[in-house]
């Protein structure tokens, strides 16, 4: 204490001298109009400066319920999508047939595990048996096709990839369905193959690819990507296409699981048949 | 005292009634009363030498209606004579208590320290008075011309009183 006496008598002057400058810049840039416009000005830019910054952390820290509103929203589309065939519920959406039979839901979900650097990518939702969520159900992301469920415990589901050698799905392509395997080489990331397209047909690069009619797993249009290559080899009569995935598996984190309500029966009857 | 009083009065005086009013050029603004703080006797305390610019900005101040500008100035001129008187040698001077001026500090070193408290002094009210907006061109030659006037008129006060107590 006697030092810290002693540090201010010593500095008693500099204190003295910050107080008194503190005083006139106080009566400067208040009582003087040109100055106080200044004043205001600058303090105004330092102001929205820190605004802007103390508002993008908020923004950052609030990304989850963010991107939880986003889902919604991407229901929404889906909505807006198919004004004809879908019907919403609070926390699921429904595609429904013709004859206003709910076909197909949709059950949004979190990823909170993913691969997409193996043979064999898996992916796992935190929505499982409790959601009514079981083997053999399609998954898809906002973007397009992510996967089909290959189990499920009571909270939590693994979902297999489209990254995924197992993975196969017949493509629809310019609205025309192609009975061919559209499958992943583990060649490229983010790249399917598709062969068995004979050269006759229109393909063209960019060309959108979706889902058809010959899944129980998936409605019908659901895109899965884009035609990024045509390989055109002379002594073969089919195209080798490069497919490039509309769900980029790597940023992966909102799904939705899609029920198929009638499954088991329509399963029955393909089986019959 | 009463003398030391009455040279503080008329400083002011003059400053306030004729130069303020002095109407040669839009460029000329002669600031001739801090001769008063440049003369302050050389054994005030620092907080004493504070206390005075800081009262003699005040009363400025409120004679221009300007209010903090001539005294942050003040301020800061008294800090930068501190500065440099104290690298010129002038214990003996202050033990007598006597005044800072030409004939305690010798010519060379009161026209060096008068030159630069002088310039910084028009320098400072003129970027104050103008901050966010400053015209260089004007401050430059309004604040040198000013300095020179200035300068000039201080010099003419260190004749008078050479003449005066020789």
């Amino acid at each position: 204490m006697q030092r810290l006496i002693a540090f201010i008598e010593y500095n008693f002057h500099i204190i003295l001298f910050v107080i008194l400058q503190t005083i006139c810049g106080f009566l400067v840039f208040s009582l003087n109009p040109y100055q106080q416009a200044i004043f205001s000005k600058a303090s105004l830019g330092v102001t929205s400066t820190i605004n802007k910054l103390s508002s993008d952390v908020y923004s950052y820290l609030n990304l989850k319920s963010q991107n939880t509103l986003l889902q919604n929203q991407i229901s929404q589309q889906f909505k807006e999508s198919f004004p004809q065939s879908l019907h919403y519920l609070n926390d699921t959406f429904s595609i429904v047939d013709t004859s206003m039979h709910h076909l197909f839901d949709a059950i949004p979900a979190h990823v909170v595990f993913n691969t997409a650097h193996k043979a064999n990518n898996v992916f796992i939702i935190n929505k499982g048996l409790d959601h009514g969520i079981k083997k053999n159900m399609g998954v898809i992301s906002s973007q397009g096709i992510a996967g089909v469920v290959l189990s499920s415990n009571q909270n939590y589901s693994a979902v297999m990839s489209l990254l995924n050698t197992n993975m196969k799905i017949t493509p629809h392509i310019n609205g025309q369905e192609y009975f061919t395997e559209m499958i992943w080489d583990n060649s490229k990331f983010n790249c399917l193959t598709i062969n068995g397209v004979n050269k006759l047909e229109q393909i063209n690069l960019g060309d959108v690819v979706s889902t058809g009619n010959s899944s129980l797993l998936f409605p019908k249009g659901i895109p899965i990507g884009n035609i990024s290559k045509i390989n055109n080899t002379p002594k073969n009569q089919y195209f080798e296409l490069e497919l490039k995935t509309a769900t980029n598996f790597r940023d992966l984190e909102y799904v939705f699981v899609i029920i198929n309500n009638e499954y088991l029966g329509l399963n029955d009857l393909l089986l019959n048949d | 005292m009463i003398n030391q009083i009455i040279y503080w009065v008329l400083v002011i005086g003059f400053q306030v009634l004729v130069l303020n009013h002095l109407d040669l050029s839009s460029y000329i603004y002669p600031q001739v009363f801090v001769t008063l703080l440049l003369t302050l006797p050389l054994h005030l305390k620092k907080t004493y030498q504070l206390l005075i610019g800081f009262g003699l900005g005040l009363v400025m101040d409120l004679f221009i209606c300007s209010p903090g500008i001539h005294m942050s100035a003040c301020l800061w001129f008294i800090v930068i004579r501190m500065l440099i008187l104290n690298r010129q040698d002038l214990k003996e001077h202050a033990n007598n208590k006597l005044e800072y001026s030409i004939r305690t500090a010798g010519f060379s070193p009161f026209i060096y320290t008068t030159l630069i408290l002088i310039i910084f002094y028009h320098f400072y009210i003129l970027w104050i008075e103008g901050i966010g907006n400053i015209n260089i061109e004007y401050i430059t030659k309004t604040g040198l011309s000013s300095s020179l006037l200035s300068l000039t008129i201080i010099g003419v006060f260190q004749a008078l009183k050479l003449n005066k107590y020789p």
